[in-house]
């Protein structure tokens, strides 16, 4: 575990070092004059300020999902010409770069076979082997590990109210739910948890996501989402703990059986997926970058 | 009496259009629910057999509420102009196999959730989406409906699941297959795909 972190600490470099380079030259060319419309595409990367980047064909970069706002042309004669109906709904901004795309595309087929054969297998002997309220149990004990790290991207975003409740929740959660087994603030206080991370931490405050990235066994993220999945980990009890007061190999099991925990709960959903997909690493990618935006804006 | 109050609404009907316009969405987003929550805790249908006669029931229930011209429209966009009017009908009808089978296979994998309507947001004139949220054992999933007036009838055209829109997931999808190959050749992955779909 501990050399797979290492292993994607250095790709990361190995990545975005000639990326950064590219985006440096790039921007010593001259700047052509930019049309509202290529403005208003650019400034959902603004970590590459440069607008040659993604208009330049010659570049590697691939504009992956929407170059322009997408315009709905009606054909038929309805609503023929009465308003852009892609910006009215949000839409232009939902794309991201994908010039990784050959690495991504193998690490998706990894995951998936990854889920198939061994995370799907174990995850059903666990749902079969523990009832449900057990297997709840430990589900809330996880999730309440996972409080502090959302507390602290609630204060980072200004939302207060957030922040109380998952302070109160994990006070609360890890006292009179007895150590977090039950999600007492839930069932008696009925607060809610959020669902705060710090890569939305990090888009709130403007960063872009750059480009797509797919990691074995995380899935699909972006440097910035790459840093922010680094940093809550890094305010995850287990993250600190384990090298003073428990094993590397225990805290490694404890990681695993988080993950088979998480997984005996959405058994069924990446087959759905799969099923209703046409080019599922397509459906992925445009699914991940539309849920991450919803949940900057939010 | 109560032709009094009838005629008394017929009134308030003609003089505010613009309430009216407003609430007929949420409520036929509400009674699409019903019918389905309905299916779904119908006693009579378990296990695999009663399963497979919830899907069809609940296919039977989307056809009424969802406008899957509209759908088609959007999700091809431009490209919907590349498909001669006999392939635009025949996309039409693929899609909306597929949708209905991805479908009512998520919606009967729940059971006991709770399911809140929260609110209705005007997107346009003739759009507006609304918002429900589904409760499950351990989160929250927003769902939003996106309806469209024709003729005086709400039709869904779009559904947003945790900010990510149908439309423009397959959109996404259609583009990049369209951008190598011909209207014909995705007709033929649809073929495939549903075909498979309806023999599981």
């Amino acid at each position: 575990m501990k050399q797979t972190y290492s292993f994607i600490l250095l790709l990361t470099f190995l990545l975005i070092g000639p990326v950064l380079s590219l985006a440096d030259e790039a921007s010593t060319e001259p700047i052509e004059p930019m049309t509202q419309e290529e403005e208003k595409t650019f400034d959902v990367f603004p970590m590459i300020a440069d607008s040659n980047l993604a208009r330049d064909e010659e570049s590697p970069f691939v504009v992956a999902e929407q170059k322009e706002p997408d315009k709905f042309v009606p054909i038929l004669g309805e609503a023929a010409g009465e308003e852009d109906l892609a910006s009215e709904e949000g839409e232009e901004a939902a794309h991201i770069l994908d010039p990784f795309r050959p690495w991504n595309n193998a690490m998706f087929h990894i995951n998936d076979k990854l889920y198939f054969w061994v995370l799907k297998p174990v995850a059903e002997g666990y749902k079969r082997a523990v009832s449900e309220p057990i297997r709840n149990l430990f589900y809330n004990f996880f999730d309440n590990l996972r409080a502090p790290a959302r507390l602290v991207n609630n204060l980072l975003q200004g939302k207060m109210n957030g922040a109380g409740n998952e302070f109160v929740r994990f006070v609360f959660n890890s006292t009179a739910g007895l150590g977090g087994f039950a999600d007492a603030a839930k069932e008696l206080l009925h607060i809610q948890k959020t669902s705060a991370d710090f890569g939305q931490t990090l888009g709130r405050y403007g960063v872009g996501q750059w480009f797509y990235l797919v990691w074995p066994m995380i899935g699909p993220s972006s440097p910035r989402d790459t840093l922010g999945f680094a940093v809550d980990r890094a305010m995850y009890p287990f993250s600190y703990i384990s090298y003073t007061s428990i094993s590397f190999g225990a805290a490694t099991g404890i990681a695993v059986f988080e993950t088979i925990s998480d997984t005996s709960f959405n058994i069924g959903d990446y087959e759905a997926f799969k099923k209703a997909a046409l080019d599922p690493y397509v459906s992925m990618r445009s699914a991940y970058v539309q849920n991450r935006k919803k949940a900057v804006e939010e | 009496m109560k032709k009094g109050v009838a005629g008394f609404s017929l009134v308030l009907l003609l003089m505010s259009p613009l309430a009216v316009h407003s609430a007929v969405p949420l409520d036929m987003v509400k009674e699409h629910i019903d019918k389905v929550l309905e299916v779904l805790r119908d006693p009579a249908l378990k296990g695999e057999s009663g399963r497979k006669v919830k899907k069809e029931r609940i296919q039977a229930i989307s056809e009424e509420k969802f406008d899957f011209t509209e759908l088609s429209k959007r999700s091809l966009a431009q490209n919907w102009d590349k498909f001669k009017p006999d392939q635009q009908k025949e996309f039409i009808r693929l899609y909306k196999s597929l949708l209905e089978v991805t479908y009512s296979e998520k919606v009967t994998s729940y059971t006991d959730e709770k399911i809140v309507i929260k609110k209705e947001v005007n997107l346009s004139g003739k759009t507006v989406e609304v918002q429900t949220t589904i409760l499950t054992k351990t989160s929250e999933v927003p769902i939003y409906y996106r309806l469209i007036e024709k003729d005086g009838n709400w039709k869904v055209y779009d559904v947003v699941i945790e900010g990510v829109s149908l439309v423009s997931n397959y959109r996404t999808q259609f583009r990049e297959i369209l951008a190598g190959k011909t209207p014909e050749a995705l007709l033929e992955i649809l073929r495939n795909k549903v075909g498979k779909g309806q023999a599981s």
